[in-house]
């Protein structure tokens, strides 16, 4: 686009009429250029594909959710008859279901590894604070959307990991009994807990992801990326480039890759429904989504019981751990950002790391002894 | 002293030319070079670095190093290499450039000028915004809290024969259907399950400790009474821990059968006492009759979970 040279000896075409006018009036060429050429310090790099990522999976979970809601009834009575519908009878709709189904877990896996690099690499250091505040705030939201969406279906899975999800809030101090009734629309889940999860999961959230993702892409742009944490201002000039072309090249291969990973998991393992919800479980071994195992696996163990260990469990250690996290660089003030020096953080990170991994395998290997 | 955009550069021998833009390092976002535009050299600009003005007399004026000869040997500009910092993003970029053209002014309008209390207008207009939002606050509120809050239901529901208890001390699902009327819907049958104990009387001793179980509503009256010597006890189906279904299981450790919430492993004796796991309280006895012919009924009642107490919800 700078390349290119402005003057042309022939009349402009209607096309480059039309683009003229309407450039006119937006200054579209101006911010093309202000998106476009934002120096990368250091140089593009893979590592910084995971935020353009997430807006892609983001962008196609919002497209495959529209597309969802075209046949999708939220009522008890037709949510989970619905749901059958778009798998076994419209066409396609086992692959947009399943889309939507393993992109959620894609947001989640990389909304870790987002936060896991900006956390290595020492990018939520003075001057990007707000950047990362903002960040944990959009984690709570993806959270909250695959909580929420869950209970959709409206089958076996979705009902009881909405129940056991609902009481845990409800440990809340102060607030947890409005909170849970409020979520559930009564003492009890039902068509109430349906219609609030579903407005929550179709409106409210969205509204408030697309807030918050452009707030935080505004802050990272006012700060500016943060680039590597070695190397001189020389090393590091050298190697700078511009957001585009190699920076988009990277990022746009690497969701291609995540598309393509997405739609085989679709393909391989397309979205399956147990029997419709009941308060009767049967032989169901309630359990969440993969990705809040490793708390469903912490409850059970015995420090954690007893009202006290619950609260302790459920609320105090990760409303703990979100409070530390949130609180990180107005604590960690030191502007050392190579994570090789930061001994502290390099620990912390791989035994939380661990520790995640460790609960969601026992988790997985509590099934068998279970079944 | 700042010289401006458009000073004349002069050597010790004599004018060169004129500053016709300068170049900003985008990393230090300090100034690297000016590019000097040639007296009558049909425009030819050259970029000459920052270090090699010597000194500015005033703010029309640069003072360049070495002489006329030397600044020729300077590179000329290649515009292709550059854009404008209207054409890039770079983040506090303005905040360090120390190229100041001065102030640049509009006049106030003249109306304007005579409004004297500005600060009253915005306090007003966030006042006016706060008196449009604050009444929406209590029916919004109202309007989402509606179907919190229900009236306990003491219907009583069928469950099953008591027949179908063979053994003592030994837990027995029943399966029952129970209608549901919520809001605007229609009634739905919903599944749910009880699990019966024909108890001895040392279990009936470990549940009621000898004395009867009253259960009440939401007024405070007694609805009906478990008597403390009933042979058989009806637990809900929903586990005091976080609300999960368990079941009656032998295990390796009990042989004899437990109660086990396969959700986080809480155990439970055919009393409903824990045995393990992370319960924090017994399994909670419902309101259950039984009549002649051994039919059984109870009140679908449900406690809150995870809690000491029973807490009642339905």
């Amino acid at each position: 686009m700078n390349g290119s040279s402005p003057h042309t000896p022939n009349e402009p075409n209607a096309f480059e009429k039309v683009v003229a006018f309407v450039d006119e009036r937006v200054g579209l060429k101006t911010i093309q250029a202000k998106v476009l050429n934002e120096p990368v310090p250091g140089g593009s790099r893979w590592a910084y594909a995971f935020g353009s990522c997430l807006l892609f999976i983001f962008i196609m979970q919002v497209v495959t959710g529209i597309l969802l809601m075209f046949y999708y009834v939220p009522s008890i009575d037709h949510a989970y008859m619905s749901t059958q519908y778009i798998i076994h009878e419209v066409d396609y709709g086992w692959f947009l279901l399943s889309y939507h189904f393993w992109g959620s877990s894609a947001m989640v896996v990389m909304v870790f590894a987002h936060m896991s690099q900006v956390f290595l690499w020492g990018a939520y250091k003075k001057p990007r604070e707000l950047v990362w505040l903002v960040g944990l705030a959009l984690f709570g939201l993806v959270m909250a959307f695959g909580f929420t969406g869950y209970l959709l279906p409206w089958d076996q899975r979705a009902y009881w990991a909405t129940v056991v999800g609902v009481e845990i809030m409800d440990k809340t101090p102060i607030i947890g009994d409005f909170l849970a009734r409020f979520l559930k629309g009564g003492p009890t889940p039902g068509q109430m807990t349906l219609s609030r999860f579903f407005v929550i999961h179709v409106m409210v959230l969205p509204a408030g992801l697309m807030g918050l993702a452009g707030l935080h892409i505004f802050l990272f742009r006012k700060a500016g990326p943060a680039g590597p944490f070695r190397g001189t201002p020389e090393q590091l000039k050298a190697k700078t480039d511009y957001f585009f072309p190699r920076q988009i090249w990277k990022d746009i291969v690497a969701m291609a890759s995540v598309f393509l990973i997405i739609c085989s998991l679709a393909f391989i393992e397309p979205v399956v429904l147990l029997e419709e919800a009941t308060p009767d479980p049967g032989d169901y071994h309630p359990e969440p989504e993969w990705y809040f195992l490793f708390l469903f696996q912490m409850l059970r163990l015995k420090i954690f019981s007893g009202e006290f260990g619950q609260f302790l469990g459920a609320i105090a250690i990760p409303g703990a751990f979100l409070a530390f996290l949130a609180a990180l660089p107005f604590l960690d003030r030191s502007p050392e950002r190579d994570i090789f020096k930061r001994p502290l953080a390099l620990i912390g990170w791989i035994v939380i790391m661990a520790g995640i991994l460790l609960f969601t395998v026992s988790a997985i290997l509590n099934r068998e002894f279970l079944d | 002293m700042q010289p401006k955009i458009t000073a004349n550069a002069r050597c010790v021998d004599g004018e060169v030319g004129s500053i016709a833009k300068i170049i900003v390092d985008p990393l230090s976002h300090e100034i690297s070079h000016v590019v000097i535009r040639e007296r009558g050299g049909q425009g030819v600009e050259r970029q000459v670095p920052i270090d090699q003005i010597q000194a500015v007399p005033n703010e029309e004026e640069v003072l360049l190093q070495g002489s006329t000869d030397t600044f020729r040997q300077w590179p000329v500009l290649n515009r292709g290499d550059y854009v404008t910092i209207h054409e890039v993003e770079i983040a506090h970029l303005e905040d360090h450039l120390h190229v100041a053209p001065g102030e640049i002014l509009v006049p106030y309008p003249r109306l304007e000028q005579a409004v004297p209390r500005r600060s009253f207008f915005a306090n007003m207009t966030h006042a006016i915004g706060a008196l449009i939002a604050l009444p929406l606050v209590f029916p919004v509120l109202k309007y989402l809290m509606q179907p919190m809050y229900r009236p306990f239901d003491n219907t009583w529901f069928p469950v099953g024969n008591v027949r179908k208890v063979k053994k003592e001390n030994i837990g027995y699902q029943f399966k029952y259907t129970r209608g549901f009327k919520e809001a605007f819907m229609p009634e739905q049958h919903i599944e749910k399950n009880i699990w019966v104990v024909k108890a001895t009387p040392a279990v009936q001793q470990a549940i009621y400790g000898g004395k009867d179980r009253k259960f009440y509503d939401d007024k405070g009256n007694v609805v009906w009474v478990n008597k403390a010597n009933a042979t058989h006890i009806g637990f809900s189906g929903k586990c005091p821990h976080l609300g999960c279904g368990y079941k009656w299981r032998r295990t390796k450790n009990y042989p004899d059968g437990v109660f086990l919430c396969p959700c986080h492993l809480s155990i439970y004796d055919e009393a409903g006492k824990v045995l393990d796991g992370p319960a924090p309280r017994p399994l909670d006895v419902l309101p259950l009759q039984v009549n002649a012919v051994g039919d059984m009924k109870i009140i679908d009642v449900e406690y809150k979970a995870g809690v000491k107490n029973q807490i009642r919800l339905l």
